[in-house]
């Protein structure tokens, strides 16, 4: 598949002939699992493979407890109780698809600021990076709308509140809400258009999954040193590249498999952790929690969200400009989804030649400020707002901004990046001090 | 959303029957429970549906701004508070049906955990039944009873848990906490006592069904016993839709008093721990402190007690706004042990908190073994994929 030389699947037996003239099926496979792979990736590209294990575990458990759970408001919150307590094995099978989606984020982010140091979203790679980010606002809108499904406190309020985010936008802003919630307010009507999208969307992701894979099976793997496999001949390509099947796959199993101790330990001993007790009171329209909050994974942007309040200037100047069509609210709004569209954006603001930030000695620097942003970020959207968190949320919020918009497009003109190494071979074999043994 | 605005709509039948422990106020709520019309709107079905419970309107519709605990909780508390009265002065103000049962069944609630329980006998008699019916424990604990309208406002509102101090709860060593711990069989047993005798005066448990109590994991009462127990309860027939004495497969009945918050799940809806600095430590270390929560509240009563509009609130240094609704439940030696484990309120408060926990989390031993097994075997699992990958490239690694 990829463009890299390697050998191509061989149908042997009459059967397997007989199929492949009618069906490449085998061939598919084969390709797909022989792939030459730079054999310097190290372990941060191991999150691909837990994420698929993510995608794959949340499915089958979702559609067990499908098969428990029912969507109406006042039975809801009971029926996840009847899980919990009546259906054998139902508390297990809770807590792994609830903490499963925290798994999920937490390799999703991984792989996300991955792709940002290696600059794997360069070409030839832009197609991977923006379908990588459709499958992102498609894993929020999927977790979201799942939040809601168990109807407690939390559920409700974090509805009510993202929903009316939609509200906001000027002028078509309500009829859109209402249209979204089936009616003037969360209600029955929104638990069951949420459930059914939440059943829905996870099989969209699995097919833009496949097409991401796709993608960059067609470019081959980015690699930490940013350097392109050798093609023009196969030789020289099997001294950059090993295949897939088996190297790859062992070495990302045994990764996935260190990470499910840690995550079957959540499971099993403080499942709660990552929850919010009040999603165990059950769904109450007339009492307010006293502090409503997102699921963890998303704060970050929550707290982008909640930073641009109507007494800071850019909001202001937004709101002048546009003759008050743009207040602080909208604003809000704007900036949550801008925020992800300037990283969807990273291919064509980065302006650098240079792929891997470990031959960028100033990109180091800024991009380890953009992962402490983040997690300052997180932490500062699960605050109650006061003077000194609405500081640091508006300048976290502005640095997230600041990196794609001035910062990356900059530094590909003033920064003077550093030797990298001609080949993938050479970088291999100066990791591991011995020649190449695999190419005699 | 309707089933909340039914019950303001039954809060007037149901409050008459509080005092009737809850077999009267759960035929009631399961009524409203059934409705389906969805009641659209926000803030208005309470103030419509409310006249029927006297003097709650005007404070409801008095609420949504304000963001304190203390100042909103007065709209939730006054129809409880008002209620009493009515019942035990003039039942027939409010509804029709209630005053027969109202007037017995104080004496049924309590009589029925002693029966029930075996080992200990009448003692609490005056405290629980009697005392409940002034207090709103629920509602005052969701600190902005404040109406569905500012749904739109946006997510920053309501900093008041913040502002009120941290409650004071303290850790408190239980048996069933860490990857190894177990809940002790005999302390979920005086737990159950605790909760018959005392709680469940006012407080339901509707999501525990009642064989339950002898499940493998939880207070293992023989089965002869827990069919004892059940028929202290009456539930209404879902299939001939008349009352008759609970058996084991139903569920314990729902709160009897309409403000008592359900306890099934009370141990792991609240967090006791925080921070530092919102960072989640405290939660890793400790738990997240629902049962310690528990203890704190049942422990944390200073004495003081103030009105305000008619209610009357208990200083407790483990609720958020510093008062609540509830009056302090526990008393030393209330409850008899059989077994004379020590009953001063601190134990019993354990001992609920312990068998709280339990309800909130039934499979719990079943979950940490569940979870052991699998950090065992992918631990190992884990090994062998290590010793592979070493192996597989170790010829590329020039290591032959």
């Amino acid at each position: 598949m990829s463009g890299i030389p390697h050998d191509h699947y061989e149908p042997k037996s009459g059967f397997e002939k007989w199929l492949h003239q009618r069906l490449p099926l085998v061939s598919l496979v084969y390709d797909t699992l022989m792939i030459p792979t730079p054999k310097n990736l190290n372990w941060w590209w191991i999150w691909g493979i837990v994420l698929a294990f993510c995608l794959v575990l949340q499915i089958v458990t979702g559609i067990v407890l499908v098969m428990h759970y029912t969507p109406h408001v006042s039975l809801a919150f009971a029926s996840v109780e009847h899980i919990m307590r009546d259906v054998n094995g139902g508390h297990m099978l809770r807590y792994l698809h609830a903490n499963g989606a925290s798994l999920f984020f937490f390799a999703v982010y991984i792989h996300i600021f991955r792709g940002l140091f290696y600059g794997s979203y360069k070409a030839p790679r832009e197609v991977t990076w923006i379908i990588g980010m459709l499958i992102y606002l498609a894993m929020m809108a999927t977790a979201f709308m799942g939040y809601v499904l168990p109807w407690g406190q939390m559920s409700f309020w974090g509805a009510t509140v993202i929903t009316g985010l939609f509200g906001a936008i000027p002028g078509i802003g309500e009829p859109i809400q209402t249209w979204l919630l089936g009616g003037p307010a969360v209600d029955n009507a929104t638990l069951n258009r949420f459930f059914s999208l939440h059943y829905l969307l996870p099989f969209v992701i699995a097919a833009l999954v496949a097409v991401h894979i796709w993608a960059f099976h067609t470019t081959g793997n980015n690699n930490p040193t940013g350097v392109e496999v050798r093609r023009t001949s196969k030789a020289e390509a099997d001294k950059d590249t090993l295949p897939f099947w088996p190297y790859f796959v062992v070495k990302d199993l045994f990764a996935l498999g260190l990470v499910l101790v840690v995550f079957f330990a959540v499971v099993g001993f403080m499942p709660n952790y990552l929850g919010h007790p009040d999603n165990y009171i059950e769904a109450n329209p007339l009492a307010t929690p006293a502090h409503i909050v997102p699921e963890w994974y998303f704060l970050p942007f929550y707290a982008i969200l909640r930073a641009f309040t109507a007494d800071v200037w850019v909001v202001m100047f937004a709101n002048w400009i546009t003759f008050g069509i743009v207040d602080a609210k909208f604003f809000g709004v704007l900036a949550m989804f801008g925020a992800i569209a300037v990283m969807a954006l990273a291919p064509w603001l980065d302006t650098s030649r240079v792929r891997s930030g470990r031959f960028r000695p100033m990109f180091k620097w800024w991009f380890l400020l953009l992962v402490i942003d983040f997690v300052v970020l997180m932490w500062v959207g699960a605050q109650t707002p006061t003077d000194v968190t609405s500081w640091i949320s508006i300048i976290a919020s502005a640095y997230w901004f600041a990196y794609f918009l001035v910062i990356l497009p900059l530094l590909g003109v003033i920064e003077k990046p550093l030797m990298q190494p001609a080949t993938i071979e050479d970088d291999f074999n100066a990791h591991y001090g011995a020649k190449s043994h695999a190419a005699e | 959303m309707l089933r909340n605005t039914k019950i303001a709509a039954v809060s007037a039948l149901a409050l008459s029957a509080v005092l009737s422990g809850g077999v009267i106020a759960q035929t009631a709520t399961t009524t409203a429970t059934t409705t389906t019309e969805p009641a659209a709107t926000t803030a208005a079905p309470v103030a419509t549906e409310a006249p029927a419970t006297t003097a709650a309107p005007e404070t409801t519709t008095a609420a949504p701004t304000t963001t304190e605990a203390t100042t909103t909780a007065p709209a939730a508390t006054d129809a409880t508070t008002t209620a009493p009265a009515a019942t035990t002065e003039a039942p027939a103000a409010t509804t029709t049906e209630a005053p027969a049962a109202t007037t017995e069944a104080p004496a049924a609630t309590t009589e029925a955990p002693a029966a029930t329980t075996t080992e200990a006998p009448a003692t609490t008699t005056e405290a629980p039944a009697a005392t409940t019916t002034e207090a709103a424990p629920a509602t005052t604990e969701a600190p902005a009873t404040t109406s569905a309208a500012d749904h739109a406002a946006a997510p920053a509102e309501a900093p008041a848990a913040a502002a009120h101090g941290a409650p004071e709860i303290e850790d408190v060593a239980f048996s069933f906490e860490g990857p190894f711990g177990k809940f002790d069989e005999h302390q979920l047993q005086r737990g159950l006592q605790v909760y018959t005798e005392v709680c469940a005066a006012c407080h339901g448990l509707k999501f525990v069904p009642i064989r339950s109590l002898s499940d493998e994991g939880g207070p293992r009462l023989p089965e002869d016993q827990v069919r004892a127990y059940a028929k202290n309860f009456t539930v209404t027939d879902k299939d001939t839709g008349e009352d008759r004495p609970a058996e084991p497969k139903d569920n314990f009945p729902r709160s009897g008093m309409e403000n008592a918050p359900d306890l099934s799940l009370m141990a792991k809806a609240r967090a006791g721990f925080h921070g530092p600095m919102g960072l989640g430590i405290n939660q890793i270390v400790k738990g997240m402190g629902g049962p310690e929560y528990i203890v704190a509240i049942l422990s944390g009563y200073t004495g003081e007690t103030k009105d305000e509009a008619g209610t009357t609130y208990y200083q407790n240094h483990a609720f958020s706004t510093g008062w609540i609704a509830m009056p302090p439940p526990l008393s030393d030696g209330q409850v008899t042990f059989a077994d004379g484990s020590p009953n001063d309120v601190k134990h019993m408060a354990e001992d609920v908190a312990t068998f709280l926990m339990w309800t909130a989390e039934p499979h719990m031993m079943a979950r940490k073994q569940a979870g052991f097994l699998g950090v065992l075997f992918l631990g190992l699992l884990t090994v062998l994929l290590y010793l592979s990958n070493k192996r597989l490239w170790a010829p590329h690694k020039g290591k032959h």
